[in-house]
């Protein structure tokens, strides 16, 4: 029997809007393969995205669902979170999303580490709205809101997860659906804020005018631009410019899960221990 | 528009397909090791092409095609239930030509 | 009905109210005058093992307060007019996802940073349309130091019985003051809760937003084998997105009606002083709430000593309006008064209400309160 995404989809809701070829369909499957590995019970999970082509994405799986405004993913998924902290909590937001508008609320979720997975679909443009720039589009490209050319710098999403505190964080891409679903199911597990950056083609709004029109041509610029992270580390730091290192970047499961710590304050105030103090934590910064 | 993604399997077959859902994207084709598929043209269709399993016989049960695709178009039987074939030389020529064909079936034209 | 006597203050008597009327998370940021409401709520859900955050900026407040009300439970913020600004996009989305929730205003002086520590009752027009597109706001606004409990209680019945973000009004006189308190007791409110409707079928015929056209959704907690969508775009039964054109007119036509056709379960109003008033000439009635009217029950009394028939009519439920009473009494009585901390914003409904352009108005916009003595002055200068 091939795979049953049957169960996990809102078969009413099929075919997809999604353009042909995009990545979103490829990450949805790896997600749900992910679920079904793990045997989590599809009621204990609660699946909220953003606006955008990922947007759409809580629609079109079987959970709980929660179609949120723009950026705000992480922020709703925290208030299910604190009320249900043994689920499931999945976030899925594009690069825009969750790195723009939503960019504030990213930072935080990470830095509260709350156990919630965040899968940032970053293809590098603002499709659904057509082709504007992204933090993440590349200097010189096309977009409709920079037609002379985008001078926006980017920035590294991963690093930013690293810094805000984010205790597993990885990035892998939609050519590979095996590592995918892998990265899926141990993020799923990690105890704390997963910051997941998956790159994704959108070749009809970020490669139709910068060379890479179909799926195939934007799918083998992605290959060109990663490379795994041991092979990464081993380059110069002018090979790595236009590199983006793959797999998992950052393991911590020592570091406390946020409503784990706030279990302490809840016993703190029912008096089944002392408040938190300052002895409480290694890091007094 | 479909009643549900999944075609249960068929039965004898390496790799069957739903055609309500592909939307001509190339990726299985390209991905396939093995030069079991082309795209037809279809003027019915999305990009007026339309998946075709050409020689599924030549199937190796890599799941590639699968787990590549977007839209829940193809599928690939289980290993318990059919005796796949080994990857031949001539099965990854045969590939080469369908990618340099611009993944069209190598009796069509290459160009959707 | 048991009573207590609490010693407090406007915004610790609405956090109380919040852990006793089963609120179990709050979603909140700092801002002037509301942090009160946070500091002793962050106390009070703990104990009761609910869960209090500060957010890293008001949106994300607000968005946490409804994502723990989408997950089923009773939710709540505090904040003031800039909060309520920047809160305003999402609190549209739970106006559209029929999220219960009750968001307390402490409103000080506007627009943009205005006077932070300074009252004012300037957020009342916003808080009938906070966010864009058309919906009922139901707003209540508390006009003493009981009212701050007994109103925000209220408020967590009224938003699971209308599944929407109920605005509970304190202006920052209110929200400040510290005295006593004559409340009921936590027992008595948590007998009284009414939680929200709760489909009990089988999950496959389930359908969260199919409903009579003046009744509100019936959203189930998640995670108990009820699974949906909860979306603002314009939705289906399931809550699916959709444009189909008899399904989007229907929504926003029961979003309208669900509040506008039961507003007798919603409206709440003081008549003080006035059951001895006929339409007689030279008849008073002043119109005033929150903060103000306890200046204007004051002057009252000073302009009935002075042989002046005056009386106050308070509205507790600011929006929906009390259309019909307030008409009861514009009608009967030629000399009306309005009194606000902003310029005209009730005074507008009631004119509208009234179908009069000649309602008399008293306006203070620069953070300080009006008195008794200022009320009684008004009166005897243009009446």
């Amino acid at each position: 029997m091939a795979f049953n995404y049957d169960k996990y989809l809102r078969l009413e809701k099929m075919p997809t809007l999604w353009c042909w070829g995009c990545g979103d369909g490829v990450i949805l499957k790896a997600f749900v393969r992910a679920v079904e590995k793990l045997g989590i019970d599809q009621n204990d999970v609660c699946v909220v995205s953003g606006i955008g082509c990922s947007g759409r994405f809580s629609s079109y799986v079987d959970f709980n669902t929660v179609h949120t405004t723009h950026g705000r993913t992480v922020a709703f998924a925290t208030g299910v979170k604190a009320m249900y902290p043994d689920k499931y909590v999945v976030c899925v937001a594009g690069d825009g999303d969750a790195l723009a508008i939503g960019g504030n609320h990213t930072i935080h979720g990470a830095r509260r580490n709350i156990d919630i997975t965040l899968i940032i679909i970053n293809n590098f443009i603002y499709g659904l709205t057509n082709s504007q720039t992204s933090p993440t589009t590349p200097q010189g490209m096309w977009t409709v809101s920079q037609k002379a050319g985008n001078i926006d710098p980017t920035f590294d999403a991963c690093e930013m997860g690293i810094a805000s505190g984010a205790s597993f964080v990885a990035r892998e891409t939609m050519l590979d659906p095996k590592k995918l679903e892998k990265i899926f199911t141990k993020a799923l597990q990690h105890r704390g804020f997963s910051f997941l950056d998956i790159l994704s083609n959108c070749h009809i709004n970020l490669g139709r005018k910068n060379k890479m029109a179909s799926a195939m041509e934007n799918l083998e610029w992605i290959d060109k631009i990663t490379v795994s992270k041991k092979k990464y580390d081993a380059l110069s730091e002018e090979e790595q410019l236009n590199l983006f290192p793959t797999g998992i970047l950052k393991e911590d499961k020592e570091v406390r899960e946020y409503m784990d710590m706030y279990q302490d304050i809840i016993d703190a105030h029912q008096g089944k221990r002392g408040k938190v103090t300052q002895d409480d934590f290694k890091k007094k910064i | 528009m479909a009643a549900a993604a999944m075609i249960p399997y068929p039965g004898d077959v390496s790799v069957w397909i739903n055609k309500d859902n592909c939307k001509a994207c190339d990726i299985c084709v390209s991905v396939c090791p093995s030069g079991v598929l082309g795209m037809r043209y279809d003027s019915t269709s999305t990009l007026g092409a339309m998946i075709s399993v050409d020689n599924p016989e030549a199937c190796i049960g890599c799941n590639d095609c699968e787990l590549n695709c977007p839209d829940f178009a193809i599928y690939v039987a289980d290993k318990k239930e059919y005796k796949f074939a080994k990857l031949t030389d001539e099965a990854k020529e045969r590939q080469e030509k369908i990618v340099a064909n611009n993944f069209m079936s190598l009796d069509q034209q290459g160009v959707k | 009905m048991e009573m207590r006597d609490v010693i407090s203050s406007g915004n610790e008597l609405a956090a109380l109210a919040g852990a006793d009327a089963g609120c179990r998370f709050f979603g909140g940021y700092p801002i002037t005058p509301s942090s009160e409401v946070m500091h002793e709520i962050s106390d009070l859900l703990p104990k009761v093992g609910g869960v209090c955050i500060q957010m890293e900026d008001e949106i994300a407040g607000v968005a946490a307060a409804i994502g723990a009300g989408m997950a089923g439970m009773r939710t709540m913020t505090a904040t003031s007019g800039p909060g309520i600004s920047l809160k305003a996009e999402n609190l549209g989305l739970a106006q559209m996802a029929e999220v219960p929730l009750v968001v307390v205003n402490v409103m000080r002086g506007g627009p943009s940073t205005g006077l932070p520590t300074r009252v004012s009752q300037g957020d009342v027009r916003q808080a009938k349309n906070p966010s864009h597109g058309d919906y009922r706001s139901i707003t209540l606004c508390a006009g003493n130091l009981s009212e701050c409990y007994t109103e925000t209680v209220r408020a967590f019945n009224l938003a699971d019985r209308f599944m929407q973000p109920i605005f509970v009004l304190l202006d920052e006189t209110i929200g400040h003051m510290h005295g006593k308190a004559v409340l009921p007791t936590a027992e008595e409110v948590k007998k009284a809760i009414v939680p929200r409707k709760k489909f009990e079928g089988s999950p496959e015929d389930y359908l969260p937003y199919q409903c009579e056209h003046d009744q509100p959704a019936v959203l189930n907690p998640m995670f108990e084998g009820y699974r949906y969508h909860f979306t603002g775009l314009h939705h289906d039964a399931k809550g699916f997105p959709t444009e189909e054109i008899e399904t989007c007119r229907k929504l926003i036509q029961r979003l309208e009606d669900k509040i506008m056709l039961h507003t007798d379960e919603i409206e709440l109003n003081e008549e003080f002083m006035l059951d001895d008033m006929n339409g007689e000439e030279g008849e008073v009635l002043i119109i005033a709430y929150g903060s103000v009217a306890l200046s204007a029950k004051e002057s009252i009394r000073h302009l009935r000593k002075a042989g002046i028939k005056a009386g106050l009519f308070r509205p507790i439920t600011l929006w929906p309006s009390p259309a019909d009473s307030i008409k009861k009494y514009t009608d009967m009585i030629k000399n009306v008064l309005c009194v606000e901390l902003n310029i005209r914003q009730y005074t507008e409904e009631v004119e509208r209400v009234a179908s009069r352009l000649d309602i008399e108005g008293l306006y203070k916009v620069n953070g300080r309160a009006i008195s008794p003595h200022e009320i009684v002055s008004k009166v005897k200068e243009v009446f």
